[in-house]
């Protein structure tokens, strides 16, 4: 099995200087921008497998180099983003971004990060059609969704959200995303919708909806579902 | 259909409510009406007075002339009295009544004897009854007595009864708009009687009129005059009570006057005459001028007299209308029509003679043309029109010479020219030469000088052409004709010709003014700055109207000056008081006006679509303005408001943009400061969870390398949160410099050691004077400060070695980081020591936490020194932050001799 290459963009030499040893102790080939123009080039000839881009660079917007790199490449990309810098990374996820991930963090949470995008692209290319999370099973193909073996039942809307994130499984899916897939392009700013919805399909799948384990909140920008190989 | 009449009629009149909903915010104000002095109206409205008081009601005399009667002062005993205001006047002191002490007082109700009085010296009104009706609008009941001759629509009835004229007049309004009107009667025999005992009191002035105005005769009929008008008043209020309430009426069917006025004495007449019909009549009057409307009203008597009649008429009660058009008849039977007058009220003057024969008066032509519309006539009272004469005076010598000397100059031309030619032409033809001085003299000097110039060719050509020549004689008949027929044809074209010119006159000087105020406005349009609109005003006044003006505004509560011409100008506390007025009134005030007419300037408001912006005030020389002038003057005042107006439109917006941009600046700060917090913190917990979790599978250098980067993130987060907590200290006052002996190159020493333990890339050089002396200060805060600008130096010094000095100049100890980088810029310099100023991009990243400099500044300043920042530095390079101390050498002197 061949490494997987992972490009780090970041222009402080501080983040670089531990994160090249901490990728390459998890089994990681890695290799380094500071700028967005480097950024661009790296992507282009080294071909890497997930991209780790830090939003603040200083000679271009990473947003730029974002929707650059997507004109050409499906490659996963994981935003670097500060937690006040909410309306950024909804940007960036609608750009196209896989994922993101909040500055300061811990390398677990960024390697099971990396991992969730790097099965999502083999998924891509022959999808899975049964996930299990929380002895919650999946079956995409019969849209059948069982608990401990029961089978549950699900609105149409209902099991459309469920299907829709447990395809983006371990990744943050926006609000949009989820709206304008399941509702249609105009209800992309009814939130309310998700809210009461989400509710009904927690209170469904979930063993404790009060303490929900399988529909992770992402406040302020949209749910992840959590399998159990997350 | 009758129905429906019905219903409407019933519905109550809109108007009546109105008036009846405007009284409620009002004071009530009740008029204790009187046919003559004497008859006890004081008396009366004491003993109101004090029953109010009696019943709890919160009463104040404002002011009452007892004139030293024990009868009535025994009334105000226990009443409480406003001390009147003193008033300095022709070198006496006269009391007069406290207006403003009575609006600060507010009582329910306050008594204010005299109605008719005229204020003297410089009060904010010239009559009392202004006085009284600013309390009743500001919600003060007033009770107050005045006598019937003092009302202005009966002053000449009375004055014809009495044979004295009446001086102190209020208008009819002041009456009828009174909620009471209590009449207080005495037979006249009683009053006579009276005054026999010596109970009236009667002004030194009045004394002589005594005998001839408290005869019988005069007091029954001013009598009759007082309960008349008080039967009037109830008859209104029977009205406006039945209309209120919508009670189907026998009230009189909506009679409407309609009363043409012209610029003449007989007008005033005419509308005093109209008042009373009006009255009578219960009907609504319209007092309309016409003026014509090819001809330039620039006969500026005329137009003040004109304006006096529509004064007199609004005081009366009257709606009043200024109509422009050219038949006069039309005009006011249109005007008719579409106000449903029923009768026109006009003025005739006997007319002479020949005019009589000439043309039709104007009553005559109304009174044939006008159809369903009663015309009642107010004939003169064969008084001459004074006013008219010296107006035609005043214009005819004006320039009376020059137009004499040109037709002189011009006939006499003629008249050498016609001698030159006469043997080449015949004789007829000499007289076309005398046509065209004739014509000339009216294109050059007018009418008069036409006139002139054609008697004066008569003459001529009769002198020098006719047979015989050399005699005013002429022999031939026809020639007599001849000279007729010449005469006629020179007044014809000269007239003419003199029309045109005046015609053209006019023209140039309406062209003039349209003129300057297009540049005036185009001068405007192009500032956006108030002080500039405001500059451009006063000067625009100056030149066109060559008065002196200023320009105050509103700012907060108060009204500044902001612009004057002469620019030294300044107003007192009256001219002070006027502009105010004129500002909340939105009406004129000062001189020539009602209100303070004792300032010297008059206060116009500058109205916008927004509401008044400003006041503007003139000084009224000797004549007020005439017509053109004021018509300027509303223009540029119209200018000068919607430019302030929008001068202040486009600094809000400025303003609106500068706190934009501020909270722009605090969004990058408030990024900036949590890059600085967040990128230590992400190195330090991304170090550790590596350690932690991967580090078994690491190579000892990198585990050792990682461990390196904690230490070092850590000592750069602790830096920062340090200078946080320094500048938390001087926010909150909180730094205590110490005044202990300072060895600088100690302090130099120490901080150059921290610095190259921080940035181990970065060369420093010393350079510490041998002599330097102690300083008094804080070893340790300066030490802090030194750190603070060895980072700044370090951070934007480039390549170069950054360098310290210290050196003693004079009595002080200068202190110097210089680095060699790529400097400030000017523009900056000034604002280095602000805190969170930093250089770059906004968002700040990589040049600091923009507190290092303003910390440092506010530690030397606690120290008692100074800081300043130069660039560039060296060679068009760098920069330098020096710092100077005062030095201790003659404390330590002290000190080792003690």
């Amino acid at each position: 099995m061949t490494v997987e290459r992972i490009l780090v963009v970041d222009d402080e030499p501080q983040i670089q200087r531990f994160l090249r040893p901490a990728l390459g102790a998890a089994g990681y080939e890695v290799v380094e921008a500071a700028t967005g123009q480097e950024a661009l080039k790296t992507a282009a000839t080294a071909a890497p497998d997930v991209i780790i881009l830090d939003l603040g660079l200083p000679d271009m917007d990473g947003k730029d180099v974002l929707a650059n790199i997507r004109a050409w490449s499906q490659v996963p990309i994981i935003i670097l983003s500060a937690r006040d810098r909410e309306s950024e990374k909804i940007a960036a996820l609608d750009l196209g971004a896989d994922d993101y991930i909040e500055k300061p963090f811990g390398i677990g949470e960024l390697t099971a990060r990396i991992r969730a995008a790097l099965r999502h692209r083999i998924q891509m290319e022959g999808a899975e059609a049964q996930l299990s999370a929380e002895g919650l099973s999946i079956d995409l193909v019969r849209r059948v969704v069982t608990r401990d073996g029961e089978t549950l039942r699900l609105t149409p809307k209902e099991y459309d959200l469920l299907a829709m994130l447990a395809r983006h499984a371990g990744r943050v899916v926006t609000h949009k995303t989820l709206l304008t897939s399941v509702w249609g392009a105009a209800h992309g700013e009814d939130l309310h919708y998700l809210r009461v919805f989400i509710g009904q399909l927690r209170g469904k799948i979930e063993r404790d909806p009060g303490d929900p384990k399988i529909i992770r909140t992402e406040p302020g920008v949209g749910y992840r579902f959590i399998g159990d190989e997350d | 259909m009758p129905e429906n009449d019905r219903d409407l009629t019933r519905r109550p009149d809109p108007d009546a409510l109105l008036a009846l909903a405007e009284k409620g915010s009002r004071g009530k104000l009740t008029v204790f009406l009187g046919a003559a002095p004497g008859v006890g109206k004081t008396y009366a409205m004491l003993t109101r007075a004090r029953r109010l008081k009696e019943e709890g009601v919160d009463i104040v005399i404002g002011l009452v002339e007892t004139h030293g009667r024990s009868e009535t002062a025994a009334l105000l005993e226990g009443l409480e009295v406003l001390p009147p205001r003193e008033v300095s006047h022709g070198g006496r002191t006269l009391t007069e009544f406290d207006l403003d002490a009575a609006l600060a007082r507010r009582p329910r109700v306050i008594v204010v004897d005299e109605l008719a009085h005229t204020n003297i010296g410089e009060s904010r009104h010239p009559k009392r009854y202004q006085d009284v009706e600013e309390l009743v609008d500001a919600g003060i009941d007033v009770l107050t007595a005045v006598n019937i001759q003092h009302l202005e629509s009966l002053s000449d009835v009375v004055a014809q009864i009495a044979g004295v004229p009446v001086r102190e007049r209020i208008p009819d309004t002041v009456l009828s708009r009174a909620d009471d009107v209590l009449l207080v009667d005495l037979p006249p025999t009683e009053l006579i009687e009276r005054l026999k005992e010596g109970k009236v009191y009667l002004p030194e002035n009045a004394r002589r009129a005594v005998d001839r105005f408290f005869r019988l005769g005069n007091l029954t009929a001013l009598r009759e005059l007082a309960l008349r008008r008080t039967a009037d008043r109830v008859d209104d209020q029977m009205v406006d009570y039945l209309k209120q309430n919508a009670i189907e009426g026998p009230w009189a069917a909506g009679e409407r006057l309609l009363v043409c006025v012209g610029p003449d004495r007989l007008s005033e007449k005419v509308v005093r005459t109209a008042s009373r019909l009006a009255s009578g009549l219960n009907a609504d009057w319209i007092v309309v001028s016409i003026e014509r409307a090819d001809r330039d009203s620039a006969d500026s008597q005329a137009v003040r007299q004109l304006d006096e009649t529509f004064r007199l008429a609004e005081q009366l009660g009257a709606e009043t209308r200024r109509v422009v058009g050219s038949d006069f008849v039309e005009e006011i039977l249109k005007l008719a029509r579409r106000e449903h007058a029923t009768q026109i009220v006009i003025g005739t003057r006997r007319q002479r003679f020949p005019l009589r024969l000439l043309r039709r008066s104007l009553p005559d032509a109304l009174a044939e043309r006008a159809s369903g519309v009663g015309v009642h006539l107010v004939t003169d009272s064969g008084e001459t029109p004074a006013a008219l004469k010296p107006v035609r005076k005043r214009a005819w010598p004006k320039g009376f010479g020059r137009a004499l000397a040109i037709a002189a100059g011009t006939v006499i031309s003629a008249t050498v020219l016609g001698v030159l030619i006469e043997s080449f032409i015949i004789l007829q033809n000499i007289s076309l030469l005398y046509l065209l001085a004739v014509l000339a003299s009216a294109t050059l000097a007018g009418y008069v000088a036409a006139i002139a110039a054609a008697l004066f060719s008569v003459l001529a050509y009769n002198f020098f052409f006719i047979e015989p020549v050399g005699t005013f004689t002429v022999a031939e008949p026809h020639e007599v004709f001849a000279l007729f027929v010449f005469l006629a044809a020179a007044f014809l074209a000269g007239g003419l010709a003199s029309r045109i010119r005046e015609q053209a006159k006019a023209a140039r000087r309406r062209a003039t003014a349209t003129q300057a105020l297009y540049d005036f406005s185009r001068k405007l349009s192009g500032t956006a700055d108030v002080d500039d609109v405001l500059w451009a005003t006063v000067t625009q006044i100056q030149a066109t109207l060559r008065r002196n003006a200023v320009l105050l505004l509103p700012e907060g509560e108060d009204l500044v000056l902001k612009a004057a011409w002469p620019p030294d100008t300044e107003l007192g506390v009256s001219d002070m008081t006027a502009a105010r007025w004129s500002l909340e009134k939105k009406e004129p005030a000062g001189s020539d006006t009602d209100t303070l007419p004792t300032s010297p300037f008059q206060f116009r408001p500058l109205t916008s679509p927004h509401g008044v912006v400003g006041v503007c005030g003139f000084v009224q020389n000797a004549k007020p303005l005439e017509i053109n002038e004021e018509r300027a003057l509303a223009a540029i005042l119209d200018q000068t408001a919607i430019a302030v107006d929008r001068a202040r439109l486009s600094r809000e917006s400025l303003e609106q943009a500068a706190q934009l941009e501020g909270d722009k600046f605090r969004a990058a700060l408030l990024s900036s400061l949590s890059h600085d917090l967040r990128t230590p913190l992400a190195t330090i917990t991304g170090a550790v969870t590596s350690l932690r979790e991967l580090g078994a599978r690491m190579t000892a250098e990198s585990r050792d390398d990682l461990l390196k980067s904690i230490e070092e993130e850590s000592d750069r987060l602790m830096r920062f949160v340090a200078n946080l907590l320094d500048m938390t200290r001087i926010e909150a006052g909180a730094i205590n410099a110490k005044r202990d002996w300072v060895d600088v190159a100690d302090v130099i020493r120490s901080a150059l050691e921290r610095a190259r333990k921080y940035f181990p890339d970065r060369e420093f050089e010393t350079s510490i004077a041998a002599d330097l002396p102690l300083m008094r200060g804080d070893s340790v805060l300066l030490g802090q400060v030194l750190f603070n600008l060895l980072d700044n130096a370090n951070r934007f010094g480039g390549e170069e070695p950054v360098s310290i000095y210290a050196r003693k100049e004079g009595d002080e100890v200068v202190l110097s980081v210089t680095d060699l980088g790529r400097g400030i810029a000017p523009a900056d310099l000034e604002h280095v020591f602000e805190k969170f100023f930093r250089k770059g991009k906004p968002d700040g990243r990589s040049l600091g936490t923009g507190l290092g400099l303003s910390i440092a500044k506010a530690f030397v300043e606690a120290m008692g020194g100074q800081i300043k920042a130069e660039s560039p530095a060296v060679k068009r390079r760098g920069t330098r932050i020096s710092m100077r101390f005062p030095a201790a050498e003659a404390d330590l002197s002290e000190k080792e001799r003690g």
